[in-house]
C-alpha cells in the first residue's frame, strides 16, 4: 500500500524486510571467499605488497584506486568487497551475545542441556509458541517467564542432576555455583567433597578451598552445553530453532570484512600507510591464534594457554565493542579504538549519522539577507549557485526549443545547461566541450539536459534548527546577481531566522514528482499558518509594522502627487497592472489630502471590482478605553476592508494572532489573497519609511531635566523605605509574611519597592517622551523593543536578578567587596540606579553582566535540554498518522484514537479558540457584506425559527451534532440581544405606529442569517482532517518546538503563598518522560462544603502531619525518688484552634504506633491534659529518658505520612470557596478523608492518578498538566495535540513514557529502536529472537529508502483507463444458415 | 549535547545486573492464553475492493491527493504523454497538469486502502476538489 516510486526500468529490487541472526560459523564459512591465516599485512620485502591470505590480501576487495580486486577484478568504484574469515583456534564469547549465554546457562542443566522445566511445563510453554507471529514484546516477555521460571529449578527434571547459581564472573566469565543453593549436609555436597579425598591427600592447600569451589563455565564448556541442547528445547529459549541455534552465540570463526569498509590510507609525509582499527584488531587477532597454537604444539603450562585464550578472548569482544567495561588495568588497551559497535552507535554512527540522514546533492549553502520587494513565495538565488545546481529536465514537445538555447549556452552562461543524458545511452555529455550547437540541433525527445536553475523553479529553503514542518519550505526561485539568499522578511519568523549573519540551505527537488509535491504540500504560500494552533505565522515584520503604524496615524496626510507614489509602489509581480480606485480625498480645502488610513485600503482593495471585503473590530495594544473613541487611536474597525479607525499594529499585521487583517484575508478568500496583501504591504511599507525616513540617535535616549528630577525623587524614595525596612528587620519588627522567615520577607518587600522604583521611573519617562520620538514608535506598535527597553535606556535599568532573587553573596557576606558585610541595601544588591545613558558604574556594570550571563548559561542548556526532548517525541510520534476511515494508527496499525482530537478537526483550520470557527467574526462580516435593503429585519423568535430550518437541511448533516448545538445556542444569544433592544425601545412586530427606524436597531435578515449558515457549515468541512495528514509528526512539532522558547525558570508562585509548582522544560519534561518521583507533586482537593473556613480548617487538620511537639506546652522529664518518667502537657487551646480531632487517647494511641516501640503498660494518660511516658526498662536509664524526650516530640499525631504540607486557597473567582492544595503524595489517602470530595480531587503526578484512579484519569492529567504548563509560560497550543501525545503515552493500557523505555515497549521494529538509542543491544537482541522487521515504520522506511506509508504514501494511484469501445461482433461465417449447405457430405 | 552520548541523559535503568528491565508483559501472555475467546473474522473480506455505493471515505481531495496526482501527471507529461486540455503557452509539465486537473481532464484513478486491507476507488472526476 505504500507509494511506489518512478524508477528506471533496470533497477527492479525492493527490500521486503530485514532479518536478524546470529551468524553461524558454517555461514561465515559459506560467505567467505578466503582463510585468513596470515598474521603480516605486508610483505617484508620493500615492494608494499598485501601479505596473501593476510587480513589486507586483495582477495578481500581493493581500498586502493590503481589495484583491482583479486577476486572480481573489478576496481574502487565498483567492487562490492569481499568477506574472509578466521578459524579461531579456541571459542570465545561473542560480548553482544554475553548475557544471553548466560541467561541459557541458567535455564539449562549443566549435565544433560536440557531446560530446567517439568514435561508439562515444557509443552504448555510450547503450545504457545507455536503461534505464528508472536509480537516482539510478547517474545521478550515469554523468554523472562520462563526463564525465571526454570531458574528456580535446580534439579534437572530429566536427569537428576543438581544445578547451581550461573553468574557473571569478571570480564567476560560465567561461573557455576553447584552447591551454592544446596544445604550443607545434603548428600550431594557429601559425595563432591568426598571425591576430593584422594588429592587431598597429596595436597594439603586444597582442603580449605573445597568448600568453596565453583566451576568456571569456560567458552568451550559452554559451546559443548549448548550443542547438546535438544533440538526440541530450542524454541524455550525463544530462539528460531530455523533461523539459529544457541551454539551460534559462542564465537568459533570470526569474519574478516571487505577492504573497502576499513581502508588503508597511505600517508603523504611518511613512510608507509595507517591502518584501520579493525585491520589492527584483526591483525592481532590472527598473531594469538598462531600463539595459542604454537603453545598447544610445545606442550606449554596450562596457565599460558589460558592466558592466551583470555586475551584472545579480550580482543575478539575488543574487536566488536571497544567500550567495554571492567577491563583488568593490566590489560587496558592503550589507546582507544573503534570496534563495530562504535561505527553504529551514536549521533555520527552509521546508523543517526549515515542511514537516518544522508549527504544530499543539488543544494547550496550562504548567508541570508532580506528583500522586501520579492513576493512571500519567492527566494532570489544568487546566479553562481544557479549555474551549478541543475534539474534533470526530459525533452518533449513543448520544451525542446527552449532546451535547444540552454544547451547551446553551455554551463558558463546562465540560462544554461551542464550536461546532456541522450535517451539509450548510459554516457553524460559535458557541455563544457564540443561542438555544442551541433549537440543542440540533435536533441531528440527523452534526453534529459542537466540545465541550470532558473526562475520559477521550484526550490526548498531550509534554516537549521528544523524545529517544525515550517523550518523548512518551498519557493519560487528567482536567479539575482551578487551572493546571498534574499527573501522577504514576512518569512522570517517560520525560520526564526534574522540577517545578522544567518545562513540557509537551498536545495532543488530532481523529479517532477518531488517538485509537485513540494509546491502543494511545502509551499511558502500553504504554510502562512502554523499547525501548531492555526495562528498565522508567515506576517508583517519589524519595518512593515512600523511603516504601516506611521501611514495610518490619525495625522498623517499625503497630497495628491506623494498619494499616487505611494500607492504606486504597490505595483509589481501580477499588481503591476492594477486599477487603482483613488477615494474621494478626506479633506478638500487649501490642498486636496487623503489620510494614511485611506491609502491602507487601497492594499485591502485596490478597486471596486475587488471582491476582498474583510470585517474586523478589535483592540490594539495601547487600548484605553470607550473602544472607537479610545484615546490612542488604538480601537481597529475594518469594515468591508475599509480601514475605519485605530493605527495598525503588531496584534493586527503581525504574526501570532488569529484577528489579524492577513489572517482574515487567507480565512475568507484564500492564501493567494493574503500573500499579495503581504507584498502590498511589505512593498509600500519599506518605500514609505524609506522617504520618510526613520532612525534612532543619542537625542531619543536623552532625559529631560524635569525626568531627572523626577527621577531623583523617586530614588530617594524607594531608598529611605528600603533603609526603614532593614532597620525594622534589625529591631525585629518587621512583620514577616505567610510562609516566610523575617529575612525572606525582606527580600520580598525591598524587592517589591524596588520593582516599584523601576516602574515608575519607565511611566515617568513616557510621558516625557515626544510621540514621534522613534523607540517609542517602535515600542508603541509592536515592530522592536518594549516599553522597559525604553524606559531602560533613559532612565533607569533596574534591579539584576540571579535565578529569581537578588545578587547573591559571593563574597564573605557581601556580594562585592565594594560593600560593607551584611548589607541589604539597594545597591549593594544589585539595583542598577543609573541608565544606558548616563552609564554604569563599576559595582553596576558588574551585576549587569552577571545577569547578563545567567541568560546566556541559560539559553546554551535549554537548547540541549529541548533538542533532545523534540528528537524523543518526534521519534514516538512519527508514525501517527489519520487513516481512510479517520482512525489515528501507528504504522502497525494500532489504533490510537478512533477519531483525531476527537472531532477530527485539522488545528489549523480553528478560527476560534479550539474550534472551527470564531462565530461572532463571521456573524458581524455577514451582516457587512451581506447587504439587504429590502428585507425586512427579523425579530428574535423569528430568527430562531429560521435558523431551525436552515439547519435541519440535508447539507447540515455533514456537520457534528456538537457543532450545531454550538451554533444554536449563539444564534439564541444573538435572537435575544435583538429581543431585548427591541423591548429596550417598546418596538413591536405588528405594530405600526412605530418609526420604521427603530426596526433598524440589531438588523439582522433572513438572508443574512442563511449565509451565516452556509459559511459556518463550509467552514466546518474545510476543516475536517485529511486522511493521510502525520498528525503525529505535528504533534512532536508542535509541543516540542514552543519548548525551545520557553525560559527555563523553573519555579512559579500558584495562587497560595509559597507554594511553589516546578513549570518550564522540566516540567514538560517530567510528564513526558512519565516519572515516578516529581518534583513537586501537588494534590488538589476539594471540599464537600466549600464555603466554610472553618471545615477547610477541620479537613487540612486530618491531611497534615502534626507533630506532637506542635500541640503541646512542653515535654518535660520528670526525676522522683521512686520513679523517672516524661510528662507529655498539651496545648489544648491550641489544637482547638487548628480544629486538630485530636485528645489524649488518640495522641496516646499515635505514641503507641508509632516507631519508639513503647508499650502501652509504660503509658498513662494523667488527666485530659498530661500524658506521662516511662522509659523502657532496658540500656541506661538517663539514655533513654533523654532519647525518649527528644523522639516523643516527632511522633505524628495526626494527618498522613507522605503528605509534606496542605495549604487552605480561597478560590480566585468565586469568593468565599475554599479548597486544599496537599503537598505530597497519598492521592488515595487524600480522597479517602472524611470531608474532601473525592469525585472533585486529583494529583498532578500522572503515575500515581494512574494507580489511583485509572488510566483515563491519567490520560486527562497528562492533557491538563501540559497545557497548564504552557499556556502559564503564554504558549498556546491546540489541545488535539496534548490529546494525541496523552493518547499514545496511554493506549497500551500503562503510563508509556516518552522514553526509550517507553518507546520499546510501543514500538516493534528492531530498526526503529536501534536508531533511537543502546544501538547494539537492540541489534544484538533481535539476532537472538531472530526478529524480523517489515519496515512499516517512518524511521525503518528512511534507513531502507522506501517510501512510507502516510501522507502522499498513504494511497496507490492507478491509470484510468479510457473504456474501449467494444468492437462490433462480427458473426462467424459459418454461423450463418445461409451458408449452410444440407447437400454437403464429408467423404470420410 | 544531551543526546550525544545515546544515553547519559536517561541512565537510570542501566545497571549491570541482568535481569534489570520492569515488571515483565504479564497482560498480553495471557491474552494469548485464551485465545479461544477471540472470534476470528472470514478471511475473505480483507484485501477486496469496496462497492462504488458502498464508499466510506470523504469524497473531497484531500490535498496529499492532490500533490501526487499532479506530481504524477506532471511526470507523465513530460514524459511526451498526451495532453488532455487545450494549452495556452504553457511549457511547464506542473502547470498543465495543474490545468488539467481544473478541468477534471487526468486519466487516473486514486486507489484509498483502509486499515482492513479492503480499498476503495475513486477517478479524479468523482472527487470534490477545492480551490
Amino acid at each position: 500500500m505504500v507509494k511506489e516510486q518512478f524508477r528506471e526500468t533496470d533497477i527492479g529490487t525492493v527490500i521486503s524486510h530485514v532479518q536478524f541472526t546470529p551468524f553461524s560459523a558454517k555461514d561465515i564459512a559459506k560467505q567467505a571467499t578466503i582463510q585468513v591465516i596470515n598474521r603480516n599485512l605486508y610483505l617484508p620485502d620493500s615492494t608494499h605488497k598485501a601479505c596473501p591470505y593476510g587480513v589486507l590480501d586483495h582477495k578481500l576487495g581493493t581500498s586502493e584506486k590503481d589495484k583491482k580486486c583479486d577476486t572480481c577484478q573489478q576496481d574502487l568504484a565498483t567492487c562490492i568487497g569481499h568477506y574472509g574469515y578466521i578459524d579461531l583456534e579456541l571459542p570465545v564469547f561473542h560480548v553482544g551475545y554475553f548475557r544471553a549465554c548466560i541467561n541459557i546457562l541458567q535455564m539449562l542443566c549443566k549435565k544433560c542441556s536440557h531446560v530446567l522445566l517439568t514435561s508439562k511445563e515444557k509443552a504448555d510453554f510450547l503450545e504457545i509458541l507455536k503461534r505464528k507471529n508472536i509480537p516482539y514484546l510478547s517474545k521478550k516477555a515469554l523468554r523472562k517467564k520462563i526463564h525465571e521460571k526454570a531458574k528456580k529449578n535446580n534439579l534437572c527434571f530429566n536427569c537428576g542432576d543438581f544445578n547451581g547459581v550461573v553468574k557473571k564472573c569478571g570480564l567476560l566469565k560465567i561461573q557455576h555455583d553447584k552447591f551454592k543453593s544446596a544445604k550443607k549436609n545434603e548428600s550431594i555436597i557429601k559425595d563432591y567433597v568426598e571425591s576430593f579425598n584422594f588429592a587431598k591427600e597429596f595436597n594439603k592447600e586444597i582442603e580449605p578451598l573445597i568448600n568453596r569451589s565453583h566451576e568456571i563455565l569456560n567458552p568451550l564448556r559452554v559451546l559443548q552445553i549448548f550443542k547438546n541442547i535438544p533440538e526440541d528445547d530450542v524454541p524455550l529459549l525463544l530462539m528460531n530453532p530455523d533461523l539459529a541455534h544457541p551454539k551460534d552465540l559462542i564465537l568459533t570463526r570470526i569474519l574478516v570484512p571487505p577492504l573497502c569498509i576499513r581502508p588503508s590510507v597511505a600517508s603523504d609525509f611518511k613512510a608507509g600507510t595507517t591502518e584501520d582499527d579493525i585491520t589492527i584488531k584483526l591483525t592481532e587477532i590472527v598473531f594469538l591464534n598462531h600463539t595459542i597454537l604454537k603453545h598447544k604444539a610445545q606442550n606449554a603450562r596450562i596457565q599460558m594457554i589460558i592466558e592466551d585464550w583470555d586475551f584472545l578472548q579480550l580482543q575478539c569482544a575488543l574487536y566488536i565493542n571497544s567500550e567495554l567495561s571492567g577491563i583488568p588495568l593490566s590489560m587496558q588497551p592503550k589507546k582507544f579504538t573503534r570496534g563495530f559497535c562504535q561505527r553504529l552507535k551514536g549521533k555520527q554512527g552509521r546508523f543517526r549519522g549515515n542511514l537516518s540522514g544522508k549527504r544530499v546533492d543539488f543544494s547550496g549553502r550562504t548567508v541570508i539577507s532580506p528583500d522586501p520587494n520579492l513576493r512571500i513565495d519567492q527566494v532570489a538565488v544568487p546566479v553562481h549557485v544557479a549555474m551549478i545546481l541543475t534539474y534533470p529536465e526530459r525533452v518533449n514537445k513543448s520544451n525542446i526549443e527552449f532546451l535547444r538555447k540552454l544547451v547551446m549556452n553551455g554551463p558558463d552562461v546562465h540560462p544554461g545547461a551542464n550536461f546532456l543524458l541522450q535517451r539509450g545511452t548510459d554516457m553524460k555529455k559535458f557541455l563544457k566541450f564540443g561542438n555544442r550547437a551541433q549537440i543542440s540541433k540533435e536533441l531528440k525527445y527523452g534526453d534529459i539536459v542537466e540545465r541550470h536553475l532558473i526562475d520559477n523553479d521550484i526550490v526548498l529553503f531550509n534554516r537549521q534548527p528544523s524545529l517544525h514542518k515550517l523550518s523548512i519550505m518551498s519557493f519560487y526561485a528567482v536567479v539575482k546577481p551578487h551572493r546571498t539568499f534574499r527573501f522577504n522578511e514576512c518569512c522570517c519568523t517560520p525560520f526564526n531566522a534574522d540577517f545578522d549573519g544567518d545562513e540557509m540551505n537551498l536545495h532543488l527537488p530532481q523529479t517532477e514528482e518531488a517538485k509537485a509535491e513540494a509546491l502543494v504540500l511545502m509551499g511558502s504560500k500553504s504554510n502562512l499558518i502554523t499547525p501548531r494552533n492555526g495562528e498565522i505565522i508567515i506576517a508583517a515584520t519589524q519595518d512593515f509594522l512600523t511603516g504601516a503604524y506611521l501611514i495610518t496615524l490619525k495625522d498623517t496626510f499625503f497630497d495628491r502627487a506623494n498619494a499616487c507614489r505611494l500607492i504606486s509602489s504597490i505595483c509589481a509581480y501580477e499588481d503591476s497592472n492594477l486599477n487603482f480606485d483613488l477615494p474621494k480625498p478626506a479633506i478638500f480645502k487649501p490642498v486636496k489630502l487623503w489620510t494614511g488610513k485611506q491609502l491602507f485600503n487601497l492594499l485591502l482593495r485596490p478597486n471596486l471590482k475587488t471582491e476582498t471585503k474583510i470585517n474586523l473590530r478589535t483592540k490594539g495594544k495601547n487600548y484605553t478605553k470607550n473602544e472607537d473613541l479610545c484615546a490612542n487611536d488604538s480601537f481597529i474597525v475594518v469594515h468591508n476592508s475599509q480601514l475605519m479607525c485605530g493605527a495598525l499594529d503588531k496584534g493586527v499585521l503581525g504574526s501570532g494572532a488569529k484577528n489579524n487583517i492577513f489572517y482574515l484575508l487567507l480565512r475568507d478568500f484564500g492564501e493567494k489573497y493574503a500573500a499579495s496583501a503581504m507584498l502590498r504591504l511589505a512593498r509600500t511599507a519599506s518605500f514609505f519609511l524609506m522617504n520618510r525616513g526613520f532612525s534612532i540617535g543619542i537625542g531619543d535616549v536623552t532625559p529631560g531635566p524635569k525626568l531627572l528630577k523626577a527621577k531623583q525623587e523617586l530614588l530617594n524614595n524607594g531608598y529611605s523605605k528600603c533603609d526603614d525596612f532593614i532597620k525594622q528587620l534589625k529591631d525585629g519588627k518587621l512583620q514577616c509574611q505567610p510562609g516566610c522567615n523575617p529575612e525572606q520577607t525582606l527580600e520580598a518587600v525591598i524587592l517589591k519597592e524596588l520593582s516599584v522604583i523601576r516602574d515608575k521611573a519607565g511611566d515617568a519617562c513616557l510621558k516625557t517622551l515626544d510621540r514621534h520620538n522613534s523607540p517609542l514608535i517602535m515600542a508603541i506598535c509592536g515592530s522592536k523593543g518594549s516599553f522597559i527597553n525604553i524606559s531602560q535606556m533613559i532612565a533607569c535599568v533596574g534591579q539584576q536578578a540571579i535565578s529569581g532573587s537578588r545578587i547573591p553573596d559571593g563574597f564573605e557576606n557581601r556580594s562585592l567587596p565594594h560593600f560593607e558585610r551584611f548589607s541589604r541595601i539597594p545597591t549593594a544588591k544589585g539595583f542598577v540606579e543609573n541608565s544606558f545613558y548616563t552609564g554604569l558604574t563599576p559595582t553596576e556594570f558588574f551585576f549587569h553582566t552577571m545577569a547578563g550571563r545567567e541568560g546566556l548559561v541559560d539559553t546554551a542548556v535549554k537548547t540541549a535540554e529541548t533538542g533532545y526532548m523534540q528528537r524523543r517525541l518526534v521519534k514516538c510520534l512519527e508514525d501517527l498518522c489519520v487513516q481512510y476511515d479517520m482512525t489515528v494508527r501507528t504504522c502497525t496499525n494500532d489504533i490510537v484514537q478512533f477519531s483525531y482530537g476527537g472531532d477530527s478537526l485539522d488545528p489549523a483550520y480553528m478560527e476560534g479558540k479550539d474550534q472551527p470557527v470564531d462565530f461572532k467574526r463571521v456573524l458581524s462580516h455577514t451582516i457587512a457584506n451581506v447587504l439587504t435593503r429590502n428585507e425586512k429585519p427579523l425579530s428574535g423568535s423569528q430568527i430562531m425559527t429560521i435558523v431551525e430550518n436552515t439547519l435541519s437541511n440535508n447539507e447540515f448533516r455533514e456537520c457534528s451534532t456538537d457543532y450545531l448545538d454550538q451554533i444554536k445556542e449563539f444564534m439564541k444569544v444573538i435572537a435575544n440581544g435583538v429581543d431585548k433592544t427591541r423591548r429596550l425601545f417598546c418596538v413591536k412586530e405588528d405594530d405600526t405606529a412605530i418609526p420604521e427606524v427603530l426596526f433598524e436597531l440589531d438588523r439582522i435578515t433572513d438572508s443574512q442569517i442563511v449565509t451565516f449558515l452556509t459559511r459556518c457549515k463550509d467552514k466546518f468541512i474545510k476543516a475536517k482532517i485529511e486522511p493521510g495528514t502525520c498528525v503525529g509528526a505535528l504533534g512532536a512539532q508542535s509541543i516540542g518546538e514552543p519548548g525551545t522558547q520557553m525560559t527555563l525558570k523553573t519555579f512559579h508562585f500558584a495562587g497560595v503563598a509559597s507554594m511553589n509548582i516546578t513549570l518550564g522544560v522540566p516540567r514538560i519534561k517530567e510528564i513526558i518522560n512519565a516519572s515516578k518521583n516529581i518534583s513537586t507533586p501537588i494534590i488538589t482537593a476539594n471540599l464537600l462544603i466549600k464555603n466554610d473556613a472553618e471545615f477547610a480548617r477541620l479537613v487540612k487538620g486530618r491531611i497534615e502531619k502534626t507533630y506532637l511537639r506542635e500541640v503541646t506546652q512542653y515535654i518535660e522529664e520528670v526525676f522522683i525518688s521512686d520513679e523517672c518518667c516524661i510528662i507529655v502537657k498539651l496545648d489544648l487551646e491550641r489544637i482547638r484552634l487548628l480544629k486538630l480531632e485530636i485528645n489524649i487517647d488518640t495522641i496516646i494511641d499515635s505514641i503507641l504506633a508509632s516507631k519508639l516501640k513503647i508499650k502501652p503498660p509504660q503509658i498513662t494518660a494523667i488527666s485530659d491534659q498530661y500524658v506521662k511516658v516511662n522509659p523502657s526498662a532496658k540500656g541506661a536509664l538517663h539514655d533513654s529518658m533523654l532519647k525518649l524526650k527528644h523522639d516523643l516530640g516527632d511522633v505524628v499525631v495526626k494527618g498522613l505520612s507522605k503528605v509534606n504540607r496542605a495549604v487552605i486557597s480561597m478560590d480566585e473567582k468565586k469568593a468565599n470557596e475554599y479548597k486544599l492544595f496537599v503537598e505530597g503524595e497519598g492521592l488515595k489517602e487524600v480522597m479517602g478523608t472524611h470531608g474532601v470530595d473525592g469525585n472533585f480531587t486529583t494529583s498532578n503526578n500522572t503515575i500515581e492518578v494512574f494507580e489511583t484512579i485509572g488510566i483515563e484519569a491519567a490520560r486527562s492529567t497528562i492533557i491538563n498538566e501540559i497545557a497548564y504548563t504552557m499556556t502559564s509560560h503564554g504558549m498556546s497550543i491546540d489541545v488535539r495535540h496534548v490529546m494525541l501525545l496523552a493518547d499514545l503515552m496511554t493506549y497500551k493500557g500503562e503510563v508509556l513514557g516518552i522514553t526509550r523505555a517507553g518507546l520499546a515497549k510501543m514500538k516493534e521494529s528492531v530498526l526503529m529502536l536501534a536508531s533511537f538509542e543502546k544501538t547494539t543491544d537492540h541489534l544484538f537482541d533481535a539476532a537472538f529472537y531472530g526478529q524480523e522487521d517489515e519496515i512499516y515504520g517512518v524511521s525503518e522506511c528512511i534507513i531502507m529508502g522506501k517510501p512510507m506509508s502516510l501522507g502522499t504514501g498513504i494511497f496507490k494511484i492507478l491509470h484510468n483507463h479510457v473504456k474501449k469501445s467494444q468492437p462490433i461482433t462480427r458473426s462467424l461465417l459459418f454461423e450463418n444458415p445461409k451458408f449452410h449447405t444440407n447437400q454437403l457430405q464429408l467423404d470420410l | 549535547m544531551a543526546d550525544d552520548g545515546d544515553f547519559d541523559d536517561y541512565d537510570d535503568d542501566n545497571g549491570d545486573e541482568f535481569f534489570d528491565e520492569e515488571e515483565p508483559l504479564d497482560e498480553v501472555q495471557d491474552g494469548q492464553g485464551d485465545g479461544e475467546k477471540i472470534e476470528l473474522l472470514p478471511h475473505e473480506d480483507i484485501g477486496q475492493a469496496v462497492d462504488k455505493d458502498k464508499r466510506i471515505t470523504t469524497p473531497f481531495m484531500t490535498k496529499y491527493e492532490r500533490a501526487r496526482v499532479l506530481g504524477t501527471r506532471a511526470l507523465q507529461i513530460s514524459m511526451c504523454a498526451p495532453i488532455m486540455v487545450e494549452l495556452e503557452n504553457e511549457t511547464d509539465p506542473l502547470q498543465i497538469a495543474m490545468k488539467e486537473l481544473k478541468a477534471r481532464k487526468i486519466p487516473l484513478i486514486i486507489r484509498r486502502y483502509l486499515p482492513d486491507g479492503s480499498y476503495e476507488d475513486w477517478a479524479i472526476d468523482e472527487l470534490i476538489i477545492n480551490d
